[in-house]
């Protein structure tokens, strides 16, 4: 039947640009949530740790999981020199970081184009080969992402639910003025927050790229996906973009497979919803309510 | 125990606190008492640091520019340059207006982040017993998202989590503002066991008769400037203070 091998098309699909998007909301959200900072730079970021990911495996023979570690202790630092530099010192003032932020992206954007030039690269899989179920191929690389990705994001959830540092993360992105009062440094906090943010943004990069073609503009529609995510299921709510990620990326997966010309909808439906579902609730899934006004 | 001398805050051109000075004496429950918009919350803000990290992290995105002068001395050291979460690690400790709890935070959680500077696990779980003994029905709750508590619990909760980290003077603002009136007397029941246990309080309060009663010196403000002083009789015989500042 032919309905039995879209299904497990759809679920593999639909888990793999879930996950992604997932990886990437949460990193958005977390820097949003305790910072205020819209940080459009987000994708590109996870472009830039794509492009490391190339260089060391192609151009300087690294081994492809030594290569992954290396994009991401690199692509972090440069996230938190970013931060330092660019960001922190007009971060109270929302349009200048957006702007600063879209700026940021866009220089990354043309220095990979100008390095690498603007035609698709790829990168090998880490495992070759693939599985068959019920007549569907499954490459043992998109296997491998979803249990990597889901592993992840347990990670990162355990890890801001139980320890101390993630509990300071938490009451920041709540109440910055409180969580002062309550002895934590919330300008050093938002430095490890950007850390983890953007590490985040460069896993995934590093994840996905087997999966994918690298070229300069390849962090576009995973950041239109994401935000999208995050205004869906709420901004500042990690819940919420956690949810919403997974809503949009089975929406495109369910597109793509069952309407016809759908890889080339698949935004566009993914997006209707997200303003249907504002349109409906305009706080998003899981809407949070801010208090930081005196 | 805390001397404030000569300080005068401004939020652009207005000024909000006026070339202010008085003290709290170790194991003192003090009151600043006053009409609203007198400057008692951002006196308050003012001695805790969060008026100069705002000074320091908006720079003037809201409001223009802020102004802080004046000498804060709390224990025989100056505290008015020093960042507010340094502040609280010297015993110092706030409990701020409309009692905002981390909303999404469990009470057990909102208690965990207050003793956040507590890293020995077991004395955590000695002041979240402590607390709980004096709140029962936090512990009934330690489990629920605190953001759903009633005023009264989320009240509770605030002071519960400013006890946290052993606090040698506790500020608490405004802790009786929109409380059914059973639960301001529980709430100022509360305070004086604290003050029993050692803990010395500034109280910044609109409920003057209570407050009266418990505290043992006053401080009537109006318009950023100290206006009176003294105990709570005293102060309720002047007639005109009475009238115009405390409205009974």
């Amino acid at each position: 039947m032919i309905h039995d091998i879209k299904v497990l098309d759809i679920i593999i699909s639909g888990l793999i640009s879930g996950s992604t998007y997932a990886i990437l909301a949460l990193g958005f959200s977390l820097i949003f949530g305790v910072a205020r900072i819209v940080n459009i730079a987000h994708t590109a970021f996870y472009m830039l740790a794509a492009y490391v990911i190339y260089s060391a495996t192609y151009k300087m023979g690294i081994h492809p999981i030594v290569a992954m570690i290396i994009a991401i202790i690199v692509i972090t630092f440069l996230g938190i020199i970013c931060y330092k530099f660019l960001i922190e010192p007009i971060r109270e003032r929302e349009a200048a970081v957006l702007i600063a932020t879209i700026a940021l992206a866009m220089v990354f954007q043309e220095s990979m184009l100008l390095g690498f030039g603007g035609h698709y690269l790829s990168v090998q899989p880490l495992i070759k080969g693939y599985l068959a179920i019920m007549g569907v191929k499954i490459m043992w690389q998109q296997l491998l992402t979803i249990i990597i990705a889901v592993v992840t994001l347990g990670a990162v959830w355990t890890w801001l639910s139980k320890t101390r540092t993630g509990l300071a993360i938490r009451s920041t992105a709540q109440d910055r003025e409180v969580a002062n009062l309550m002895g934590m440094d919330e300008g050093k906090i938002a430095v490890i927050t950007m850390g983890v943010s953007v590490a985040l943004a460069a896993f995934t990069g590093a994840v996905v790229v087997p999966l994918t073609v690298l070229n300069p503009f390849m962090w576009l529609h995973p950041l239109v996906m994401m935000m999208a995510a995050v205004v869906l299921g709420g901004m500042g709510s990690l819940k919420g973009s956690f949810v919403g990620a997974y809503i949009l990326g089975f929406t495109e997966a369910l597109v793509v497979f069952l309407l016809p010309g759908g890889a080339y909808l698949k935004v566009s439906v993914a997006l209707f919803i997200m303003v249907l579902v504002l349109v409906i609730r305009p706080e998003g899934l899981y809407g949070v309510y801010f208090e930081e006004e005196r | 125990m805390l001397e404030v001398s000569n300080i005068t805050v401004c939020f652009d051109k207005a000024m909000i606190i006026n070339d202010l000075s008085f003290h709290v004496n170790a194991g003192e429950l003090v009151s600043l008492v006053g009409p609203n918009g007198a400057g008692k919350s951002t006196l308050l803000r003012a001695i805790t640091g969060i008026v100069s990290w705002e000074k320091k992290v908006l720079r003037g995105t809201i409001g223009g520019d802020i102004t802080f002068r004046g000498k804060v001395m709390f224990e025989g050291e100056r505290i008015d340059d020093v960042p507010a979460h340094q502040i609280v690690e010297r015993g110092l400790i706030h409990c701020p207006e409309r009692r905002r709890p981390f909303r999404e935070l469990t009470v057990l959680e909102n208690l965990y982040a207050g003793a956040y500077l507590v890293k020995d696990k077991k004395e955590v779980q000695g002041h979240i017993d402590q607390v709980y003994e004096l709140f029962p029905r936090l512990k009934e709750r330690s489990k629920q998202i605190s953001g759903t508590l009633s005023g009264g619990e989320q009240q509770m909760l605030a002071i519960g989590r400013a006890l946290m980290y052993k606090p040698k003077l506790l500020c608490i603002d405004e802790p009786s503002t929109g409380l059914a009136p059973i639960l301001r007397s529980e709430v100022f029941e509360k305070i004086s066991k604290i003050r029993e246990l050692g803990i010395t309080i500034l109280l910044v309060e609109q409920e003057v008769d209570s407050v009266f009663k418990m505290a043992t010196r006053n401080y009537v403000l109006s318009s950023g400037k100290i206006i009176a002083e003294g105990a709570g009789e005293e102060l309720l015989k002047d007639e005109g203070l009475r009238k115009t500042y405390l409205g009974l």
